[in-house]
């Protein structure tokens, strides 16, 4: 029996696989394709919106960038490690004041850390990285230093990549892991102990601690949370100016495309979407991978 | 119906009687065992064969008649039938020769039928019999429905065989019975007492067996066997008065039991106490199995000390202790100069590696501390060397084995500091491994879940994250600096853990080899059969079959194999791949610990 033979019409087809009926297999009436529905639960985004958004990537961008210009200057001797100790501890105090006051404006229903915990994390942080820092001095010295600079290029790649932009304030493990790395290795490159030290402390600012207070920053005050993110992208782009202008230029491009060009993609790209629902399961294909191991 | 008769090739020749034997139940087939001769009177047969019945626990029987008549000797015919009216069988076998033809007429008489005895009549007639008992070809004439299968089997061998695989007796009654082959060959082997009557006795009855020309046996086993009685009790003694000593309990106390069972002289030792209370045993060995495995014992043990006196009669002749204790310490120095340039070396840069300094510089000033104090060490012994070396060479004359042991005992003390480097190196290796994978766990935000076994995404706190990054990395990058001191004193240690291993499995192989076993099978190889095979003596047609029944020699290597005295290198070992796996991760490995060794 073809699937053209007519079938009976007393006898009206159900797509049941359990009953015997005078069709073959493959037959499908009328009412085929008649659930499908595309698109469902798609989201048209405003072109502005998506850059407001794409601005934390783009300020996490240049937040690396603002790390190696400080290692940049720190490594030709043009910022001493006691002034940038300084400028590190004025900036946590000062990040750590504000993020109080975003605390306390939110819910009090979630128990905050107390300020007990928090002085013994800053100690655990500080006496950790001074008791260690003249065995991370030694630590690379017969590595070669290209390999170093190609570690720490990977290791904040990795960072940039595994950040989890969506939710930063515990901050994601392989990411601070890949990002502290790399400052490991690129500080064990500058000449004291001290020095290491400093880098050390300046990169767990960076990395640790100002994506915490950016998150509090966006959830709070989201018209200060933009500004904030253009700052840091100016300043980015401006502190490594100072070092090499075509690395500058490199970020500004970057942070262009990733804020400006990238969000356009994505709402030109949108009406091109399709994508199709239905009451059938999906195909999946589970291709049997180990076959291809012997 | 094919009746089988297994005829031993000794009464070929025999005079006439009747035939004492069994039939195997279950199975068409007898076995003749001998011969008894004319005259007799019949109570006494009957008489002798219930008593021989109850000394060997085989149900014998009187099968038939056999008659081979000498000159002059006609018309038996009718006595030889009334014969089966005296000793009442189901069924009587009369089987004749005659002197000028070397035929075998075989008569089987049926009691089935009432009273009334038929007869079924088989004739052979023998061929020219040119080689004697040996090798017969017979015809057979058939003229009855009934064929009749002649097996000739040499009584001797047969007897003293053991059919393999053995079975110990203890077989399930459920399960079917032995085979025919394994009940003949029972059947013969438990016959013993029927064998022993020769034609020297005085008693009324003479028979014919494989041992009527007299009883087989040797002064000198009967003058071993009164003389072990006593040597077995001096042993005895011997051995309660080690027991006893070695039960003190202060050897019972944690130093010694360790020390012990490290010592390959005192495992040896063990091993040796245990051999000689199975050989001392006042008992007789039970069962064939039990016998082998002492006689195995009894002659290793011989070999072993035959092998250490020789050793002793090398050592003890032209102050060749002396010459061996003025090179050790050489020797010992030499290799102590080596491994100080193997550091030197280590703490520059090895095959242009790049190592930490100064972790490098740390753990290579340590080793060379190390082997300092070792020198030291070997310095302060030396005026020792020598007495050691004559006092434990004495231990030779407890056998090879001991001498080989305490060989090895010796080259773990004396490398005892390469033993040290290995234990540090693996120790901090394994350290850094473990360290490791778990931070690389952390690294990837992952823990390992203890209860279930897997590893779980987890979420660390800050300063966890932070701690966790920087040892990670500090491990990371000083890894190498181990692995290569790991590595080369890995190295070093296999090579004295396989010198170990190759005089451990000497030792085990002297311990275990079953010379007996193979001496049997090399000199006597019908007493351990596999099975047997059978040549035709006559394939004419129209004639029945006559078989040669020959007995299939054990194979050697199935010899060493069932006959191996139990060592712990019959235990299954770790495979390579878990060897490999624990020197990767750093877990020790020791030569003692046998199922880790590098060797077989």
């Amino acid at each position: 029996m073809g699937p053209d033979s007519a079938p009976g019409p007393a006898v009206p087809w159900q797509k049941v696989l359990w009953e015997r009926q005078p069709f073959p297999d493959n037959y499908v009436d009328q009412r085929f394709l008649e659930e499908l529905r595309r698109n469902e639960g798609v989201r048209q985004y405003r072109y502005w919106s998506v850059v407001k958004e794409a601005g934390f990537v783009g300020q996490q961008l240049s937040c690396v960038a603002l790390f190696i210009t400080l290692w940049l200057y720190m490594e030709q001797g043009l910022l001493s490690p006691e002034m940038l100790l300084l400028t590190s501890l004025v900036c946590a105090l000062l990040g750590y004041g504000l993020h109080q006051v975003l605390t306390s404006q939110i819910e009090p229903g979630c128990e905050p850390r107390t300020r007990l915990a928090d002085l013994q994390s800053a100690a655990i942080f500080l006496s950790f990285t001074f008791g260690f820092s003249p065995v991370l001095k030694t630590l690379t010295e017969s590595v070669s230093t290209d390999t170093v600079y190609a570690m720490s290029a990977v290791m904040l790649l990795a960072h940039l990549v595994s950040f989890p932009y969506a939710q930063p304030s515990p901050p994601g493990s392989l990411s601070l892991n890949a990002a502290l790395f790399a400052s490991v290795c690129l500080a064990s490159r500058l000449p004291g102990a001290l020095h290491t030290f400093a880098m050390l402390s300046c990169a767990l600012l960076v990395f640790a601690l100002w994506p915490c207070l950016l998150q509090r920053l966006r959830e709070n005050a989201p018209n200060q949370f933009t500004g904030v993110c253009v700052g840091m992208c100016i300043g980015g782009v401006g502190g490594l100016g100072t070092q090499s202008l075509g690395g500058a230029m490199l970020l500004a491009i970057a942070l262009g495309s990733v804020t400006l060009l990238c969000p356009l993609l994505l709402v030109r790209l949108q009406r091109h979407k399709d994508n199709i629902h239905g009451p059938w399961d999906e195909a999946e294909i589970h291709e049997d991978l180990s076959r291809f191991l012997h | 119906m094919v009746l089988k008769i297994f005829f031993p090739q000794c009464c070929n020749r025999a005079d006439s009687g009747l035939l004492v034997g069994r039939w195997i139940s279950g199975h068409e087939s007898a076995v003749v065992l001998a011969v008894i001769h004319y005259p007799f009177i019949p109570g006494q047969v009957k008489q002798y064969v219930q008593q021989m019945q109850t000394r060997s626990g085989v149900e014998l029987s009187v099968l038939g008649s056999w008659s081979l008549p000498k000159e002059g000797q006609e018309g038996m015919e009718s006595f030889l039938r009334d014969l089966s009216t005296i000793f009442p069988q189901k069924r009587w076998l009369q089987i004749s020769r005659q002197m000028g033809k070397t035929g075998f007429i075989c008569n089987v008489l049926n009691r089935d039928h009432d009273g009334e005895s038929a007869q079924k009549v088989k004739r052979k007639k023998k061929h020219e019999d040119v080689k004697g008992d040996e090798g017969e070809e017979d015809k057979e004439e058939e003229e009855e429905e009934e064929k009749v299968i002649f097996i000739h089997y040499e009584q001797r061998k047969v007897m003293m065989s053991q059919l393999h695989p053995i079975e110990n007796g203890l077989q399930d009654p459920k399960t079917d019975s032995p085979s025919e082959l394994r009940q003949m060959f029972q059947t013969v082997a438990q016959s013993q007492p029927l064998f022993f009557m020769d034609k020297y006795d005085d008693g009324p009855l003479k028979s014919t067996h494989w041992q009527s020309e007299g009883r087989e046996a040797s002064i000198i086993v009967e003058l071993l066997k009164q003389a072990s009685v006593p040597l077995c009790l001096l042993v005895t003694w011997l051995l309660s008065l080690w027991t006893w000593i070695c039960n003190i309990r202060i050897f019972s106390l944690y130093p010694f039991c360790f020390l012990s069972s490290k010592l390959s002289t005192c495992v040896q030792l063990s091993y040796r106490t245990e051999h000689m209370r199975t050989l001392s045993s006042p008992r007789p060995a039970a069962g064939h199995t039990q016998f082998m495995r002492k006689a195995n014992i009894f002659v290793s043990f011989l070999v072993d000390v035959a092998l250490g006196m020789l050793l002793i009669s090398w050592l003890y002749r032209d102050n060749h202790i002396s010459m061996l204790a003025n090179t050790l310490v050489p020797a010992a120095d030499h290799v102590a100069k080596q491994l100080e340039e193997l550091l030197q070396w280590l703490m520059g840069a090895p095959a242009g590696l790049k190592m930490n300094r100064a972790l490098d510089q740390v753990l290579g000033r340590f080793f060379l501390y190390h082997i300092h104090l070792w020198i030291s060490y070997i310095h302060l012994m030396s005026p020792f060397i020598e007495g050691i070396f004559w006092y434990g060479g004495l231990s030779a004359c407890l056998g090879l084995t001991f001498a080989l042991s305490l060989l090895s005992d010796m080259v773990a003390l004396l490398t005892f500091h390469i033993y040290c480097f290995y234990v540090y190196g693996a120790r901090l290796y394994c350290l850094k491994i473990y360290g490791l994978s778990s931070l690389w766990r952390l690294f990837r935000g992952k823990k390992w879940n203890v209860l279930r076994q897997r590893v779980d995404s987890c979420s660390y706190d800050l300063d966890q994250l932070f701690i966790g990054t920087l040892l990670f990395t500090i491990l990371l990058f000083l890894l190498p600096t181990t692995a290569l001191y790991y590595l080369v004193f890995t190295l070093l240690r296999l090579v004295v853990v396989l010198f170990q291993g190759v005089l451990h499995l000497s030792v085990d192989f002297i311990n275990s080899f079953p010379l007996f076993a193979v001496g049997l099978r090399v000199c006597r190889f019908y007493r351990l059969a596999e099975g047997v095979k059978f040549r035709v003596l006559c394939d004419e047609p129209g004639t029945a079959l006559h078989l040669l029944m020959e007995i299939n020699p054990l194979k050697v290597s199935t010899v060493v194999q069932t006959y191996r005295t139990p060592t712990y290198s019959c235990y299954p070992k770790d495979s390579w791949a878990a060897l490999v796996k624990k020197l990767f991760v750093g877990e020790l490995i020791y030569p003692w610990r046998h199922k880790t060794t590098k060797t077989d």
